[in-house]
């Protein structure tokens, strides 16, 4: 029972970590119907910036910051530079840009911040707290991540749902040429929904460092994970993403806990396999046809 | 006053308007008729900026409307009621409504125009707070022209409003179309398959017929002879 708490915990907090990527996933695919499977080598990459930044003498909050800020500024880029030119052309070619991407940042990255394994700093203890001397089975890192996630998670659902900004941004996401003809600057919006969704991804980045350690291709099983949780939520839905990806990382959890750590990674591309099989219509077919 | 000139589109090889002219003074209807695949919608698109034009003029007022993009012919007072409503179904009325004025600057004056478009279409108050979706045609079709308004347009593109509403409330929406293009001097483009409601409402009247203008004159004459109405309309 014990054990059970304990890969629950651990569940959850890897699984608030896959949410990040899920719903990142989610706001780039309803805003340009692109599956974006750079967003971990772009999280990889920022958060690289952070580590430079830590490195430097500067505190884990600058890097913090450097690395969302970092984040929404190669979002943005890659939506008005690489994104745009594909926008109106058939699906394959947003997927092999957005492959294109993730080969090219896992690339680079070697030559710009050396190929080895680099640990990574927490910004509070990653022990389990302590309460007169019984574990809680929790340590304040965890508490962060599954606090940062839900305050992003949190912030992003206001400022969507609140704000006359958001009310731009869903109605070009949701119906871009009738948004046009209202005077929405569509390209505007669809940019800066590419660079909240990798400041999201950032944020992700950030909080997996610390246990999966900082290497080129750091981020690519938490992409997968989160894209596992992206589709177990249909892909359309932010909500359904998140209940996704914290469902992955409980399943994981208990994968590695009960049966082998071995064969957690493998656990995760076993759902996404059972789960892109229950739906037949295969990848390019999620978006339902918008009713005008 | 909207005056198009010249106006030649083209999809792909295929002529879809060829040279249209037409103006629509302000405070006035200019009925636009003409069967299926006439180029009725690609006029109004076109107007919008959705569509290039090959040549050919679109201006309004002073200003040339031809090669700017449809948000910035939007902000300079176009409103577009499209086809089959184009509202947006994932949106609440009220985020619907707001839509239509988000791009102005004047925020206290766009909580008015939103008040007076609930004034103009009552029915839509009371659904304010329901999606898009579980809208019946005719408040579809109302939220759709009440969202245009909110801009406070100077030209309104209307492309077949009457598509799915029944005769009765056809004739409520037109009616206090009416009276809104007095009272707000609007050029309106009105695009009808449905001739008799149209000319019953507007001041002129534009027959395409495979992307040209075949007939142009005052809606009541073209309504009240019989000749014409036979050839050109079919009624
Ligand atoms: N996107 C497009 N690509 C190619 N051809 C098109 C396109 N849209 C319209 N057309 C063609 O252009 C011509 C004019 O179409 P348009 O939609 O403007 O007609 P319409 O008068 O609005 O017809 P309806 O009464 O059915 O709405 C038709 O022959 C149509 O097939
Ligand atoms: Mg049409």
């Amino acid at each position: 029972m014990h054990l059970f708490l304990i890969y629950t915990v651990d569940g959850i907090t890897n699984g608030m970590v896959y949410a990040a990527v899920a719903l990142a996933l989610v706001m780039i695919w309803r805003a340009t119907r692109i599956i974006n499977y750079a967003q971990g080598a772009m999280a990889m990459f920022t958060t690289y910036i952070a580590l430079i930044v830590i490195r430097h003498g500067a505190p884990y909050w600058l890097g913090f910051v450097v690395a969302l800020a970092t984040g929404l500024v190669i979002g943005a880029v890659t939506e008005r530079v690489l994104v745009r030119p594909v926008e109106s052309r058939p699906p394959l070619n947003a997927v092999i840009l957005s492959l294109g991407v993730l080969i090219l940042l896992e690339a680079i990255a070697p030559m710009l911040f050396g190929g080895q394994t680099q640990s990574f700093p927490v910004p509070v203890s990653n022990t389990d707290l302590l309460v007169g001397g019984t574990s809680l089975d929790i340590s304040p890192f965890a508490l962060f991540t599954i606090g940062a996630v839900l305050i992003a998670m949190l912030l992003l659902f206001l400022v969507f749902q609140r704000t006359t900004l958001g009310l731009r941004m869903r109605a070009a996401a949701f119906n871009p040429e009738i948004a046009r003809i209202l005077g929405i600057r569509v390209g505007r919006m669809l940019t800066l929904g590419w660079g909240l969704a990798a400041l999201l991804g950032a944020l992700a980045g950030m909080l997996a460092a610390p246990s999966v350690y900082l290497y080129p291709s750091n981020m690519d099983e938490v992409l997968v994970f989160g894209f596992t949780g992206a589709i177990i939520g249909g892909l359309e839905s932010p909500v359904g993403a998140v209940a996704g990806a914290v469902g992955v990382g409980l399943a994981l959890s208990y994968v590695s806990g009960y049966v082998g750590s071995d064969l957690a990674p493998l656990g995760g591309f076993a759902i996404l396999i059972v789960v892109l099989m229950l739906r037949p219509q295969g990848l390019f077919s999620f978006g339902r046809q918008r009713q005008v | 006053m909207l005056e198009i000139s010249d106006l030649t589109v083209a999809y792909g090889g295929v002529i879809a308007l060829e040279n249209v002219s037409l103006s629509v003074p302000e405070g006035s209807i200019t009925a636009v008729l003409g069967a299926n695949g006439a180029g009725k919608t690609t006029l109004v698109r076109t107007i919008s900026g959705l569509i290039k034009p090959r040549h050919g003029s679109v201006m309004l007022g002073t200003q040339q409307l031809v090669g700017r993009s449809p948000e910035a012919i939007a902000r300079l007072g176009v409103g577009h009621v499209p086809e089959g409503h184009g509202i947006v179904s994932e949106l609440t009325v009220d985020e619907n409504l707001r839509l239509g004025g988000l791009w102005r600057r004047d925020r206290a004056d766009q909580r008015v125009a939103i008040e007076e478009a609930y004034e103009l279409f009552p029915p839509l108050r009371v659904r304010r707070a329901v999606h898009a979706s579980n809208l019946s045609g005719g408040e579809r079709q109302m939220l759709s022209i009440g969202r245009a308004m909110v801009a406070r347009p100077t030209a309104l593109l209307l492309d077949e409003p009457s598509l799915g509403l029944a005769g009765g409330l056809l004739a409520q929406i037109m009616q206090r179309l009416v009276a809104l293009v007095t009272e707000r001097k609007l050029s309106v483009l009105l695009i009808e398959q449905n001739a008799r409601s149209a000319l019953s409402v507007a001041d002129q009247a534009v027959v395409l017929s495979l992307g040209k203008v075949e007939l142009r004159d005052r809606a009541d004459r073209l309504a009240g002879d019989d000749a014409l109405r036979h050839a050109y309309l079919g009624f």
